[in-house]
């Protein structure tokens, strides 16, 4: 369970978060909305504790996280698979020294094996011949997907998307929306997206929240944000830049 | 005209006291980095591979030069020093001017100053990079030490390799002076050679060594706290890259003072 009550962030002059706290159960699929720059990928960070609020609490399975040393908050992010917006592959590792780097770090697994789960991942993302291939040989989309294969090899407990569709092609969309909820059911672990992509918020979220000017101001199931009368939810779902929302 | 002058004196001493600010907080980040560093070297388990990779980075392949630097400033000291005592007769006195100079001071400091531009700038590139394009959030987010994947090995190189440089550096400088002097300007080789080992004690030996220890330390604490304090894109790597070397080359010089005062005072 991923607690965080009332956190505030900002910026140097500008203010990110104003009082944010939100809640996401076990067991589902959370995505989070918003306009670009209302900071919902620094939301990821502070939950697995690469950001620390300025002030406000976040909890993980009831601990306190801006509470903890950093041996502990290392631990505590074992429990998480990340996958960055822009992948953040190592740029000076291939593709498979990428994937196969957190099961070096957090297991004793052989070669054989490793090389077993890393051409498995792989493929559950669509990728095969790349394995030498450096991070600057791929186009973002591949890129992405092999960010992705290198968040599951552990199969983490919760798994955090920072808009993990971004860039792909719309059957790739479909193919990583899958993934993402195979992934959940099969192994029943916590997943948090951060999307842009309204069909893919309907296809794979069980609960959806928006955040807008540092504040949750949508909170409720895919039926709930489907008929909701929140003129801010509703303009952002239709996408005009006419409405409640101030684009300039 | 007083309210103006007024105000310029509180800026002027605003600025000041900005400034001294920063600079101690800058030293006190870089010093929690460098006791973090050493805290995960003896705690954790030693990651040889990456160690051995640093070592060569920073070492064999700064070995040219450190040989080039050596080799020509011992030259160059060998005609100065040569061309000074001959007014008196003296020639055969440049071997112990030379290998003094390289030993305590020389030796050490160029080492430091030549590798703080080739590996501090690079270490200093490479780790901002990395920050840049979240590559170093990817570790921590992975539940890796970042400092003891990234910095320790980088530390434990540099205080193996800055000492073997530094002879590296002193022997080409003597073997410079040695050339210059015997085989081109005629000083008797048996009396050059005697008089570089005659005023050369095992205190220049130590405070040589110690101070390329340190230097090395130094450079690489300076590099990696740049590279891991680095923002706002290529621009900062820039930044980082250039002011890593700067501050490098003037702790050199300023730690070269405090290390030369403490040893000599022993």
């Amino acid at each position: 369970m991923i607690k965080l009550v009332d956190i505030y962030k900002s910026f140097g002059p500008h203010d990110i978060h104003k009082g944010v706290s939100l809640e996401i159960k076990k067991g589902g699929i959370t995505v989070l909305i918003g306009p670009s720059g209302t900071g919902k990928s620094v939301l990821l960070k502070l939950m697995m504790g690469l950001l620390k609020p300025d002030s406000g609490n976040v909890f993980i399975d009831d601990e306190d996280i801006t509470l903890v040393g950093y041996n502990r908050l290392l631990e505590i992010r074992k429990k998480f698979g990340f996958l960055f917006q822009n992948a953040a592959l190592f740029d000076s590792m291939t593709v498979y020294e990428n994937v196969a780097f957190p099961l070096r770090e957090h297991t004793d697994y052989d070669n054989t094996k490793i090389a077993g789960i890393v051409e498995h991942k792989l493929s559950l993302v669509g990728l095969s011949d790349v394995n030498d291939k450096f991070p600057s040989e791929l186009s973002g989309g591949m890129r992405k997907r092999v960010g992705l294969a290198r968040s599951l090899t552990l199969e983490p407990d919760i798994m955090l998307y920072d808009e993990p569709t971004t860039g792909l092609d719309p059957i790739m969309t479909d193919v990583v929306d899958d993934l993402i909820y195979d992934t959940q059911h099969k192994l029943n672990i916590t997943s948090v997206v951060v999307s842009h992509d309204i069909k893919s918020v309907f296809k794979i979220a069980d609960n959806v929240i928006m955040i807008y000017q540092g504040r949750v101001i949508f909170c409720g199931s895919t039926q709930e944000l489907g008929s909701t009368q929140n003129e801010y939810v509703v303009q952002f779902l239709s996408g005009v830049k006419d409405g409640p929302i101030k684009v300039y | 005209m007083n309210a103006s002058r007024e105000l310029f004196i509180i800026r002027l001493f605003n600025s000041i006291g900005a400034t001294t600010l920063s600079l101690f907080k800058v030293a006190g980040e870089m010093s929690i980095l460098f006791i973090s560093t050493v805290k995960c070297i003896i705690k954790n388990k030693m990651r040889y591979k990456l160690t051995m990779k640093q070592i060569e980075f920073i070492g064999v392949k700064s070995v040219p030069i450190v040989v080039l630097t050596g080799a020509f400033t011992g030259m160059v000291f060998g005609i100065q020093t040569y061309v000074g005592f001959k007014d008196f007769g003296a020639e055969s006195m440049s071997g112990s001017l030379v290998a003094l100079a390289m030993i305590t001071e020389l030796g050490p400091v160029l080492t430091g100053l030549m590798v703080a531009a080739r590996v501090g700038s690079s270490i200093a590139a490479e780790l901002g990079t990395m920050k840049v394009t979240e590559q170093i959030d990817a570790l921590d987010a992975m539940g890796i030490n970042t400092l003891d994947y990234l910095v320790a090995p980088r530390l434990v190189a540099a205080a193996v390799v800055f000492p073997m440089l530094n002879v590296i550096c002193i022997t080409f400088g003597l073997m410079g002076g040695y050339v210059v002097n015997v085989m081109f300007l005629g000083v008797n080789s048996v009396e050059y050679v005697d008089q570089s080992i005659l005023y050369v004690g095992f205190i220049d030996l130590l405070n040589s060594l110690v101070k390329a220890f340190v230097f090395g330390l130094v450079i690489v604490t300076v590099a990696c706290y740049k590279g891991l304090n680095t923002r706002l894109g290529a621009e900062g790597v820039g930044k980082s890259t250039t002011q890593s070397v700067v501050i490098s080359c003037v702790l050199i010089l300023l730690f070269d003072y405090i290390i030369t005062t403490f040893l000599v005072s022993l």
